[in-house]
């Protein structure tokens, strides 16, 4: 590698131009003779000079730069030449402020393994492998436990939250998905229904953007759609499930699926919708399915060569990040039907990457849990190496949550929620 | 020699007597030639005219003198007037010379008639026999001398006959064309005469009279008196009786003796190639050409008009003239056999001579003093057989180099090598060039052979002894694990988590989950008993399910208790735990083994001997010993995955049972020392046998009883082996610590053998006490291997 940077040219100059879309940091469109050997420190630095940004009342500030929409990680000439982007003509780097690091905000301790993880208006739902789903505040303060399930919790979602009321959903190894109803100010906790149907663990539960429904995808292969309005016609008063309510302040209301997606040869592991009316769903036997919920069928299938653990969709940049029983992430584009279907895949990690989640409010960004202990932020511009990497973790970490902006979340086997604080995200607000 | 023949022909002359033998002699060649040489005769005889026949009648007049002189005196003057009779004559000659052998045929009976086959030796024969016959004719000596004038030298001068006799002359004695002029009536019968008193007439026209005819009597008496009358024959031309000389007699002896007649005829002279079958740039005669070969012959000109009709009718193609061909200058490739120069380039390629010896020290003039050879060696030496001799000399030892004499093997030595040389095998070696990596079959890329487990991914942790035993359930989600520590665990595949813990009170030999998907079931193998645990994972239903069926069961009313085994139901404190059923074998069991249905299992009971196979139902709850004796130390069974098979391997050997025809169906020979366990291939014609003496044999049971191909990957005793049911994967594990991963890909098509590569060492485990990997089993949906060791650890490989 030396010698490559050798040949590349340490000493050798090359021209380079800077530009940039956060305003306040513009340099003008003169180019610059810049060595080839600088790295983000120095051109970070020159940035800086040229801002006059050295005295107090100004600090300096990091940057990061982007070469062809890449992130500069190595030298500038060898990213130059990784890259086959022509040293002779004048390159045109973008810079931007640096995404801050996300701050360690501490941990919340379980009393079992954390199996899933998300935050609400300030509010984090957790389920356990004790069987028990758990409201936390972002200071760790427990608000509550619920108990109802009779095995471990695998996933949990909210499905609307209000400062007095909130709705929540949980699915269980016990093959059902409850459906909670939290009241804050009273601290009075009710589960309303029980969804039966399924005939396996319930891995995953989404929510629609419109709260109404209620996604969730089970080892047993099936995908079924419920309801997640309280209360309503088709609800039977259950009669069996007695032995197992741990509270008895009420015998949820058994409700049976509004829809039934049979077409996974094996359990899936995990779902998100896409919009109002698509689903997809990611599963063990390697494949991930689009489904349109509105016509109940089945509208393409995303191959893969891996189980699936995790996918995450994002919004902004219509992608979807997968997690999968290798170490790679992978971007697809599920509106492309034929050719490359993986659009990128970040690499760094080297366990299983068990969850992924997109930055609710930034196209480029997202995090991912894995086995191998590691929390990594991801810029996907970066594809080699992940913006930061949040180590220190004890296990395998099970999920991870970026439902709000300011907070990072991951759970795992280490029977702990660990919070990340992501700083104010200054070129979030302006780009 | 046709046309030499034809020319022979043409120039044939009456005169030239040899050339007309040769004619004869011919005959059936030239079928026309008498035609011609009449004519010639002819011609000749005209031509050359008067001058000849005047001296003929000369000679003819002085022979008949002679020959006639006791009867009549001929006149010479007559005969001289009677000119137009002498050419009659001359023509009357001729032919008689011509008929001449007929004459003397019927003279001696014995001379061969075919006139056309005359020889040489005839030819001779006849020069004799005309002189015979002129001593017949009482000729007188004179007329040799005068026969020399007629021959071709006639019109020579008178002057020239001197030199002409002096010519050996076959015509000299000859007279045979002479007619008997004593008798002018001819060649005609004699009988015509008959009736006349007369015989003929002679010369002078007078009539000879008939001599008187002797009657019986006299001719006895003649017969009696005359001595000479055996020799006497009578010549009817003459009506005389003449006495043959003794020469005459002679030489019909001869005749009749079948030998030569003539005495002085040597049969072996030396040949003359007179009619050589070279062109000889003379003509064999001096006869002028006919005119007729000048002019085109007729025939040829029938034939060429034909042909030329047939060319004009276009019956008859002309040949097509190779005219580009030709004119093309020719040109040849003198290396166009250069190719096969290259092929026989070997035999003619040099081989070296083998190369001598280089000396070395011990032939040194001064050679180290550790070369010398002591006293005993020098005689050991000189006492051995020449041919055993390690060196062929005594290494010596001199003060300086000027002290080395001459040296006095050299010529021997030059004889040996030359001998070396002679009897040296002059072969060329052929040396192959073998890189080791040619030997190696070419096996495909283990990338190639994706997908594989290649990392580690989960570690399941909290066994605190030797992990014996890993079973994964049917749906892949759930993972139990029975250990050393007394405790069977429970675990989620995915997530490494230990849903369940049974304490047990022994340890853990083997647990199996129960294949069959529609019950929830796991055999638990814990000293001499057998568990049947619920482990309520999974779908509740299937659970609850599972706990009905096991439930229903109704004790039937006879019940055959075996001795062997006893069924008991859990009690209710162990069913909150899972326990469902105990079997309590008599003996410790080691193995189990599920059919593929899930209703029967077969226990391993390793000390049980002659029973210690048992196989269990479990609807019935009953269980069977299938064998009456022990085959052996039982070390693994198993079900066959589709068809009614029991495998059986006992120390060295695996057993196959028909389970149907309940006999012995194959044995397979492991040649392992100790076998740890078998694994079938769900295809079911594919066994997998490990043994602790390192070895893994792969049986292709369609093939043969013996190996298909032994791997011996590990370094230690290998202690399971497992096939994967959907991936062509199979896996070893082994107290080395290593889980070797290979693929194993089997073909429908018969032709084509099972490939095998092996893919992957998977490490991680740790060598506790010796001991290494106990247990491997695949996922059975995904390319995962899961793996327990004596470090208490689970891992799972993706």
């Amino acid at each position: 590698m030396a010698t490559d940077s050798g040949i590349s040219g340490y000493g050798s100059h090359l021209q380079a131009k800077f530009v940039t879309r956060q305003e306040r940091y513009s340099v003008g469109d003169s180019p610059f003779s810049v060595p080839a050997s600088v790295g983000i420190p120095e051109l970070s630095s020159l940035i800086n000079k040229l801002l006059n940004r050295d005295s107090e009342d100004a600090p300096a500030v990091d940057f990061d730069f982007l070469i062809h929409g890449e992130f500069l990680r190595v030298a500038l000439g060898k990213h130059l030449e990784e890259n086959g982007i022509s040293t002779e003509s004048v390159v045109e780097i973008e810079y931007l402020e640096k995404h801050p690091a996300p701050q360690p905000a501490g941990s919340i301790l379980h009393d079992d393994w954390v199996s899933s993880v998300q935050t609400a208006n300030h509010r984090i739902v957790t389920g356990s492998y004790d069987n028990a789903v758990r409201i936390w505040t972002q200071d760790g303060e427990n608000l509550v436990v619920m108990h109802y399930h009779s095995d471990p919790v695998k996933t949990v979602a909210w499905i609307q939250t209000d400062d007095s009321e909130s709705l929540l959903v949980s699915g269980s190894m016990d093959q059902t998905l409850l459906i909670w109803r939290w009241n804050e100010t009273t601290q009075k906790h009710e589960c309303l229904h029980s969804c039966r149907g399924h005939a396996g663990s319930v891995e995953s539960v989404a929510v629609d953007q419109s709260h109404t429904k209620i996604a969730s995808g089970s080892m047993d292969s099936m995908l079924k759609v419920w309801s997640a309005v309280p209360g309503g016609d088709d609800e039977e008063i259950d009669e069996t499930h007695h032995k197992k309510a741990k509270t008895e302040v009420h015998k949820p209301r058994t409700r049976t699926p509004l829809r039934t997606f049979d077409g996974h040869s094996q359990g899936i592991s995990s779902l998100v919708w896409l919009d109002e009316r698509s689903l997809c769903t990611a599963s063990w036997d390697h494949t991930m399915q689009l489904w349109d919920v509105e016509q109940g069928e089945h509208v393409s299938t995303l191959t893969g060569n891996k189980v699936f653990l995790s996918v995450s969709y994002s919004p902004h940049c219509k992608l979807l990040a997968t997690g999968s029983t290798d170490r790679h992430i992978r971007l697809w584009d599920p509106r492309q039907k034929d050719g490359v279907l993986v659009k990128s895949s970040l690499t760094h990690h080297h366990g299983w990457v068990s969850s992924v989640d997109w930055s609710p409010d930034n196209e480029n960004l997202l995090i991912s849990g894995s086995y191998d202990k590691t929390l990594k932020l991801w810029d996907t511009r970066s594809p080699r190496a992940p913006l930061y990497n949040m180590s220190g973790l004890d296990d395998k970490i099970f999920a991870v949550d970026w439902s709000q902006s300011e907070l990072l979340l991951c759970g795992g086997a280490d029977n702990a929620l660990h919070i990340f604080k992501a700083a104010e995200a200054l070129q979030a607000a302006e780009s | 020699m046709a046309d030499t023949s034809t020319s022979l022909k043409r120039k044939s002359n009456p005169f030239e007597k040899e050339i007309k033998i040769t004619e004869k002699e011919e005959e059936d060649l030239f079928v026309d030639a008498p035609l011609d040489d009449d004519d010639d005769d002819d011609d000749d005889v005209d031509l050359e005219g008067d001058s000849e026949d005047e001296e003929l009648e000369e000679e003819m007049t002085d022979s008949e003198e002679s020959a006639l002189s006791d009867e009549e005196s001929d006149d010479d003057d007559d005969h001289d007037d009677s000119g137009g009779d002498d050419d009659d004559n001359d023509v009357e000659e001729k032919e008689h010379f011509d008929g001449d052998d007929e004459q003397d045929d019927e003279a001696e009976n014995t001379k061969p008639k075919s006139k056309g086959k005359l020889t040489r030796l005839t030819q001779q024969l006849r020069q004799r026999r005309s002189h015979l016959q002129t001593s017949t004719k009482l000729d007188n000596e004179t007329a040799p001398s005068q026969l020399t004038s007629t021959d071709d030298n006639a019109v020579k001068t008178g002057a020239e006959t001197p030199t002409a006799s002096k010519v050996v002359d076959e015509y000299e004695f000859d007279s045979s064309d002479e007619e008997d002029i004593r008798n002018t009536v001819g060649n005609i019968p004699m009988e015509w005469y008959d009736d006349y008193p007369h015989i003929g007439y002679d010369v002078k026209g007078q009539k000879i009279l008939r001599p008187p005819k002797r009657d019986e009597l006299e001719e006895f008496l003649e017969k009696m008196d005359n001595p000479d009358y055996w020799r006497t024959v009578h010549d009817k031309m003459t009506g005389r009786d003449i006495v043959l000389p003794d020469e005459d007699v002679a030489l019909i002896q001869r005749i009749q003796d079948g030998r030569y007649p003539e005495t002085t005829f040597d049969p072996y002279e030396p040949w003359v190639d007179f009619f050589t079958h070279e062109k000889m740039i003379h003509p064999v005669t001096r006869r002028p050409e006919h005119k007729r070969s000048f002019i085109p012959s007729l025939l040829e000109k029938d034939k060429v008009s034909k042909m030329l009709h047939s060319i004009r009718m276009g019956w008859l193609k002309p040949r097509k003239e190779k005219k580009d061909a030709d004119d093309r200058p020719k040109f040849y490739d003198i290396w166009s056999n250069e190719a096969l120069v290259e092929l026989t380039k070997r035999h003619h390629s040099h081989i070296a001579a083998p190369k001598e010896k280089l000396p070395g020290h011990e032939e040194s003039y001064r050679p180290p003093p550790e070369y010398l050879p002591t006293e005993e060696e020098i005689k050991e030496w000189k006492e051995a057989h020449p041919e055993d001799r390690k060196m062929d000399f005594i290494p010596l030892t001199f003060d300086c180099f000027r002290k080395v004499p001459a040296y006095r093997d050299y010529v021997r030595e030059r004889f040996e090598r030359c001998l070396d040389l002679y009897l040296c095998p002059r072969q060329r070696k052929m040396r192959v060039q073998v890189q080791p990596e040619d030997l190696l079959p070419t096996l495909p890329k283990p990338k190639d052979l994706q997908p594989f487990p290649t990392t580690q991914a989960v570690v399941y942790l909290g066994h605190q002894s030797y992990v014996r035993t890993i079973s994964v359930d049917p749906t892949g989600q759930w993972l139990v694990s029975g250990s050393d520590d007394k405790t069977v665990r429970f675990w989620e595949v995915s997530s490494g988590r230990c849903m369940k813990k049974l304490d047990v009170d022994g340890t853990v030999k083997c647990v199996a989950w129960c294949p069959n998907t529609a019950v929830c079931l796991v055999a638990i193998s814990v000293e001499e008993k057998v568990h049947l645990i619920n482990p309520g994972l999974g779908d509740k239903l299937i659970v609850s399910d599972t706990d009905r069926l096991l439930e229903s069961y109704e004790e039937p009313e006879e019940v055959k208790k075996s001795s062997l085994v006893e069924w008991t139901e859990a009690s209710e404190e162990a069913k909150e735990k899972g326990f469902r059923l105990c079997l309590k074998h008599f003996k410790p069991t080691k193995q189990i083994a599920w059919h593929g249905k899930g209703d029967y299992f077969g226990t391993v009971v390793p000390d049980g001997g002659h029973s210690s196979v048992l196989i269990h139902q479990l609807s019935k709850r009953r269980s069977q010993t299938p064998f009456k004796k022990s085959k052996g130390l039982v070390q693994a069974i198993s079900f066959h995955p589709s068809r009614p098979y029991f495998f059986v391997a006992t120390q060295r050997f695996v057993r196959v049972y028909n389970l149907l025809k309940q006999e012995l169906s194959k044995k397979l020979l492991t040649n392992a020392k100790w076998i740890s366990s078998i694994a079938i291939h769900p295809g079911g014609d594919n066994v997998l046998v490990s043994s602790y003496d390192c070895r893994l044999s792969w049986f292709d049971m369609d093939l043969s009883v013996k190996p298909y191909k032994t791997l011996r990957h590990h370094r230690q005793a290998i202690r399971q082996v497992c096939y994967h049911r959907r991936y062509p994967l199979f896996a070893s594990s082994g107290d080395d610590g290593l889980v070797i991963v290979c693929h194993g890909q089997v073909y429908n098509d018969l032709l084509q053998n099972a490939q095998i590569v092996p893919v992957k060492i998977l490490r991680g485990h740790e060598v506790t006490n010796s001991l290494g990997v106990l247990a491997c089993e695949f996922h059975p949906s995904q390319p995962w291997l899961f793996s327990s060791g004596a470090d208490g650890t689970i891992r799972l490989f993706t």
